[in-house]
């Protein structure tokens, strides 16, 4: 069990801001971390590496990491960090960014063969593609058999197909491993695949908390296929009215009635909803 | 947009499938749905509503039909296009909209006035608000 309860002061982007979270996150979880940017996501992974002061008490399993301002240093909290850019050694080959952090040439080869990078154990980091990368960087995160591992939106930079390779390996070492884990995130798929729990911080504080599905699913009333959406035209044809909205990158049409075309004007924000009975389902065909 | 309100009179479940009745003055109106709208149990007050595009229109039916809400309705106005009709419909105390094509409301020879029945599949209603959640 890992106990967190910290509080800092923060300058966001709406001015001054206090991050205060207080969780208790379950042994060998899997915790996805979401929100906008600016909520304090980094800066609470940051605050558990002990690469940032705040004031509060973590305790992981029956170490204090934390208590008031007495943190313990980053080196002595059993963690594995994934950054985002990778952040290995450049100078040093694969193997040695990883027995870097501790000298098991075992471990770091069983790692290395799990994550299909053994053969590559000796080159250096320059010469590999970003997924090799970040999954180099993920074994050695895994060296130090951490107690808690954190990463900071590890597959953001790479592509989808990439993205979903890493996941699966990333859901493998965690079943091996068992290592209790808080990953931040933005992906809904993302989060779905790996996580058991769902946290998303807003404004410094936790907004909502539970399983990906009740987390993630936008529903209005019954309407289990939700999306937000902007008004860009209302169109009257014959005796009914045709909304075009614009979703994401695409744009997609609702009949609506006399009342609800009344009631609207171009620009505005709009839910898009119906039933999951209604929407027709078809695999996407390659041309 | 369709509005009616109505009170949860029972709910059945199979895993997250749910069927949920309604008492809306009196009628008895069923809904399918995926798991409960959120702050939805029984004798929860709602309102629930339907696209017109969903709501059928009988006359003079006879024989068995397997749409769960069959709801006894007025026609209060026609407005005809070239292509569609929009039919209102008095139910109890409020009113109901229904789009379909004109030719079908000529065939039926539908006018203000006529005592019909609206069909709604249990699928196309839905809830669009649990007013005590």
């Amino acid at each position: 069990m890992i106990k967190i309860e910290v509080e800092k002061e923060l300058l966001g982007s709406l001015g001054k801001m206090n991050l205060h979270v207080n969780l208790a996150i379950e042994a060998q979880s899997f915790v996805a971390l979401s929100g906008q940017s600016g909520s304090g996501k980094t800066t609470l992974l940051r605050i558990l590496a002990g690469l940032e002061e705040a004031k509060g008490r973590i305790v992981v399993e029956d170490e204090v990491w934390l208590d008031g301002f007495k943190a313990l240093p980053p080196q002595k909290r059993g963690i594995g960090f994934v950054f985002q850019d990778y952040a290995l050694f450049p100078n040093m080959s694969i193997l040695d960014n990883l027995l870097f952090v501790r000298q098991d040439k075992a471990l770091a080869e069983e790692l290395l063969s799990m994550s299909e990078l053994l053969e590559l154990a000796h080159r250096k980091p320059a010469t590999l593609s970003g997924g090799q990368k970040q999954r180099v960087s993920l074994c050695r995160a895994m060296m130090n058999r951490p107690k808690l591992l954190l990463m900071d939106e590890p597959l953001s930079a790479l592509d989808p197909l990439m993205r979903n390779k890493l996941q699966q390996e990333i859901l493998s070492l965690h079943k091996t491993f068992g290592t209790t884990t808080i990953m931040v995130s933005h992906d809904p798929s993302e989060m779905y695949r790996l996580s058991s729990r769902v946290v998303v911080l807003s404004q410094g504080k936790v907004v909502q908390d539970g399983d990906a599905k009740s987390v993630l699913l936008r529903t209005q009333g019954s309407q289990k296929f939700s999306f937000e959406g902007e008004l860009l035209d209302v169109i009257k044809v014959d005796v009914i009215y045709i909304a075009i909205v614009a979703i994401g990158q695409q744009i997609v049409e609702v009949v609506l009635d006399a009342s609800e075309a009344l009631d609207l004007q171009v620009g505005d924000r709009v839910n898009i909803g119906t039933k999951a009975f209604a929407p027709i389902l078809q695999k996407w065909e390659k041309k | 947009m369709n509005r009616l309100k109505a009170v949860v009179s029972s709910i059945e479940g199979e895993e997250s499938l749910h069927i949920i009745g309604f008492d809306y003055e009196g009628l008895c109106l069923k809904m399918m749905g995926l798991d409960l709208p959120k702050g939805l149990a029984l004798h929860s007050h709602v309102i629930l509503s339907v696209k017109p595009s969903h709501v059928a229109i009988a006359k003079n039916i006879s024989g068995a039909l397997s749409y769960s809400n069959q709801i006894p309705a007025r026609i209060a106005s026609i407005e005809n296009g070239t292509l569609l009709s929009s039919i209102v419909l008095h139910v109890k105390s409020t009113e109901i909209q229904s789009f379909i094509t004109l030719s079908s409301a000529q065939r039926m020879d539908l006018k203000v006035g006529d005592e019909v029945l609206l069909l709604i599949k249990a699928s196309e209603l839905f809830v669009l608000e649990v007013l005590d959640a």
